[in-house]
């Protein structure tokens, strides 16, 4: 085969695709004040003064609580939505499917408007209420395909000799069914987790003064400042996405179940 | 005298660091049908490769009708290749599988067709044109595959184990029809095979290859009757073969007085030479199996497991009785190395 | 398999009704607010909403750039997954987890590096100042290229999954077959890659189209509100004028073109033969 324009394309095509990560973290790095690259000097100064910016403390934390919350309500409406479309013979199930997978489909955006004209606003959820069950909205059809497959790979009659046995329905889930969907619960909150923490669009409209996701807290510092301690925030952050993801391949090889 | 068609020249094909092939020699005379025989990782696959312009050796030469086409891309050799998958294009038709090189070449469109039907024909595929491969059985497969490689008139046509994908009868009909086939169009064949049997009923001339390298040439009758080393004598059918010291046999699990002399290093018998029943030696049966026209023992003796067949019209030895053998003079084979 | 099915249904139905109840239900309402004027149901807000020349512009212009973007992807695509497929195992691996590691990024800080990059004073900048190229820096933010090429950036990982996806389903040695008869790389192309991959080009295809018109915060960052989109557009109608019947009218010419979209993937991926 033709080695040498194999690794031309491939080096070109991913440099064009990781190469603006490299910078960015490289960028954060910069010893001097403003945003460049190749930095004047490296230093971690960019990358401490994060830490120390209040708002993005506060917003950090509010984006953390709705991934792991929403991730896990998400999971919970999603895990039984599953185990019944999978296993029982439901009418209208294409239906389900389809009610439980729109939300990937309709555009963030509209979504978060929807939200905030005919649930905050008239019905006076608090922001973070609405943020809350938006997220979790968005998550559950990430939930349900990843538990469903998980739920594909292993045959129904496990859970038959168990209620043979003397188990109830309940319990056969709970000691049969459960233990061996681990890996696809796993990996569908970490695949949620790193969705929900990512969002913007949904979060736009839903976030106020004092209420903003990390996203949209560095998007509204963006366009008042011009140093690198942006860059180095996206660093970070890519940097936790990826430990993330790193850290679930390692314990399950996630690319399984994806 | 017929020229060398195909000319490898201290070939060494290599895959990444691994040499598969060090410094291959052969002449593939124009016409012949030959087999390239031996066990998986021998390197028979690879050299088919090379001369196909699949693979590019690490060194030396492939000349295909007197011309160097060693560093030739795969699409301009001229020869034609049957793979072992058929690799057949699943989304065309068997005609357009057919056809497929001939469109290549921009012909006008009545003579694809003429050709296409005929090659069609040729394999006795006429009224399949429509189907897909998918909507074929395993053998029409591999004829369409054969249709499609012989339509192009190539100089020289390799055939990766044409027959190990086939049922037993499927095989008969299909070595009948290479044969049929080379007859009527001349072209040399290539084939790659594992199997003994059919490169000995199929070639003219085998090629016994081991680890990349050559061990032996020879029409099937030599190789048959005269392996000249214990991996080609092992290889051929010859499963007991011993070493000699003293004027014993000798193998891991003991000895065995040898009735004759020798200069031969190593000894090796057919299992159909070996009688059971009678003889000097003795052995215990461990297994017994019916194969039609004779029986196959494994006996248990001096030297280790002993494999002998006896014609089907002597009685039965039960498992566990001890019996004769020979290792006779007569129906041995002496071998060098 | 289990018959009862009202306990399925009981499973099944508090996902669903939640999704319902949260997410259609608003939605439904908010996309209705385009039909209705004072005067009742009409087409009234989407009149209106053409027949300006800036919609029009942002709408076209988004059509344009999803449709550039998914083309380019896919070329590019198919020569990174064409290289991908044929190295040997451990490498391939490695690169495509390089691939797909972008995906697990946050849209803005992957944005975020073309500021950089396209700056007054980043990359190319400095490099065509400095060979001389040009005197003065050019504009290159707030560019229909800047949200291409973020847009691009965004979105190859899945057009690339998919192709490669498509291509390992390709029979061993079909390609070297097609070699062997005399074809040459262009022609193995047209003639047999493409129509054995076609399912995983519109998977691709669809998912970089969507992607690409349902993009908020690439078109946000690098184009600001030069270059708008259709998404960047309707925040602003919402923020700065409170226009909701324009936000509807925009929301839904969204959903019905990535719905669309959707619609035609499951179709192609259910047709199989």
């Amino acid at each position: 085969m033709k080695n040498l324009s194999t690794w031309i394309i491939l080096g070109l095509t991913l440099t064009f695709l990781i190469g603006p990560f490299i910078i960015i973290i490289l960028a954060g790095a910069s010893a001097g004040e403003s945003l460049a690259f190749p930095p004047d000097g490296l230093s971690l100064k960019w990358y401490l003064k994060v830490f120390t910016i209040e708002s993005f403390r506060d917003s950090f934390m509010l984006s953390m609580f709705l991934a792991i919350f929403g991730t896990l309500a998400a999971l919970l409406l999603g895990i039984p939505a599953a185990y019944a479309l999978n296993r029982y013979n439901l009418p209208g199930d294409e239906t389900i499917r389809t009610i439980v997978a729109a939300p990937i489909i309709v555009p963030g955006i509209i979504v978060g408007l929807a939200l905030l004209r005919y649930l905050v606003v008239p019905l006076d959820f608090t922001v973070t209420m609405a943020l809350f069950m938006a997220h979790t909205a968005l998550v559950l059809p990430y939930a349900v395909r990843v538990v469903s497959s998980s739920l594909n790979n292993l045959r129904a009659d496990m859970e038959e000799a168990a209620v043979l046995l003397g188990c109830t329905r309940f319990q056969a889930f709970v000691k049969v069914v459960l233990p061996n969907i681990r890996g696809g619960v796993l990996a569908a909150f970490i695949l949620g987790f790193v969705t929900s923490f990512n969002q913007v669009p949904v979060s736009l409209f839903l976030s106020g003064p004092g209420v903003k996701t990390l996203p949209i807290d560095m998007l509204a510092y963006m366009e008042i400042t011009y140093d690198p301690s942006v860059a180095a925030l996206s660093a970070l952050l890519a940097f936790m996405s990826l430990a993330i993801v790193f850290v679930a391949e390692r314990l399950l090889g996630f690319s399984r179940y994806v | 005298m017929s020229d060398a068609i195909v000319r490898l020249s201290n070939l060494t094909l290599s895959y990444g660091k691994t040499v598969a092939v060090p410094d291959l020699d052969l002449e593939i005379v124009e016409g012949e049908l030959i087999a390239l025989l031996g066990p998986s990782g021998c390197g028979k696959t690879t050299t088919m490769r090379a001369i196909a312009g699949l693979l590019t050796p690490a060194s030396g030469k492939v000349e295909i009708d007197g011309r160097d086409v060693t560093r030739l891309a795969a699409n301009k050799r001229g020869i034609g290749l049957v793979f072992q998958s058929y690799a057949l294009f699943p989304h065309l038709s068997a005609f357009e599988n057919v056809a497929f090189g001939l469109r290549l070449k921009r012909m006008p469109e009545e003579e694809i067709r003429a050709r296409t039907q005929a090659g069609i024909a040729t394999v006795g595929l006429t009224g399949f044109e429509t189907r897909k491969p998918a909507e074929m059985s395993g053998g029409q497969q591999q004829r369409l595959a054969l249709a499609r490689s012989l339509v192009m008139e190539p100089k020289v046509l390799l055939l990766d184990e044409p027959l190990s994908n086939l049922d037993a009868r499927l095989r008969l009909e299909m070595r009948t029809e290479l044969q049929r086939v080379q007859k009527d169009t001349g072209v040399t064949m290539v084939f790659v095979t594992h199997d003994q049997a059919e490169a000995l009923a199929l070639a003219d001339r085998v090629v016994l290859m081991k680890d990349g390298k050559i061990e032996q040439l020879g029409t099937p009758n030599e190789l048959y009757a005269q392996p000249a080393t214990a991996f080609a004598a092992d290889f051929m059918g010859f499963e007991n073969i011993f070493h000699v010291e003293g004027g014993e046999l000798v193998s891991k699990a003991g000895r065995l007085p040898l009735g004759f002399d020798t200069k031969a290093p190593i000894l090796a018998w057919r299992p159909a030479s070996v009688p059971v029943g009678k003889g000097p030696h003795k052995g215990q049966v461990l297994a017994s199996s019916f194969a039609g026209a004779h029986r196959e023992y494994v006996l248990d003796s001096a030297l280790g497991p002993i494999k002998a067949d006896a014609p089907i019209e002597t009685s039965e030895f039960p498992i566990g009785e001890s019996v004769a053998f020979d290792l006779p003079r007569e129906t041995v084979r002496s071998l060098t190395a | 398999m289990f018959l009862n099915t009202r306990e399925g249904l009981a499973l099944a139905l508090p996902a669903a009704i939640f999704a319902l109840l949260l997410f259609l239900v608003p939605v439904g309402i908010l996309l209705s607010e385009a039909f209705q004027t004072d005067t009742g149901w009409s087409l009234r807000g989407y009149v209106d909403f053409f027949s300006k020349p800036l919609n029009q512009t942002v709408f076209f212009r988004t059509l344009k750039l999803g449709v550039l973007v998914a083309g380019t992807a896919a070329v590019i695509g198919y020569a990174a997954a064409f290289c991908i497929v044929n190295l040997n195992p451990s490498a391939r691996g490695r690169v495509f987890g390089l691939v797909v590691l972008p995906l697990m990024i946050s849209p803005v800080a992957r944005t975020y590096a073309w500021i950089v990059i396209l700056g007054r004073t980043g990359i190319v900048n400095d490099t065509i100042t400095g060979l001389g190229l040009s005197e003065t820096p050019i504009r290159l933010l707030f560019t229909e290229t800047a949200v291409f090429l973020g847009l691009l950036q965004l979105f190859m990982p899945l057009m690339i999954i998919s192709l490669v996806s498509a291509m390992e389903n390709i029979p061993r040695d079909v390609i070297p077959a097609a070699r062997v008869l005399g074809a040459n790389w262009l022609q193995v192309f047209f003639k047999v890659i493409l129509p054995l991959t076609k399912e995983g080009l519109v998977v691709g295809g669809t998912l970089v189209f969507t992607g690409a018109l349902t993009a908020y915060i690439t078109p946000a960052i690098l184009g600001g509100s030069k270059v708008l989109m259709l998404e960047t557009l309707l925040y602003q109608r919402v923020n700065v004028a409170n226009d909701f019947v324009s936000a509807s009218v925009i929301a839904m010419i969204l959903i019905v073109m990535s719905f669309s979209a959707n619609l035609l993937l499951k179709h192609i991926a259910t047709a199989r033969k």
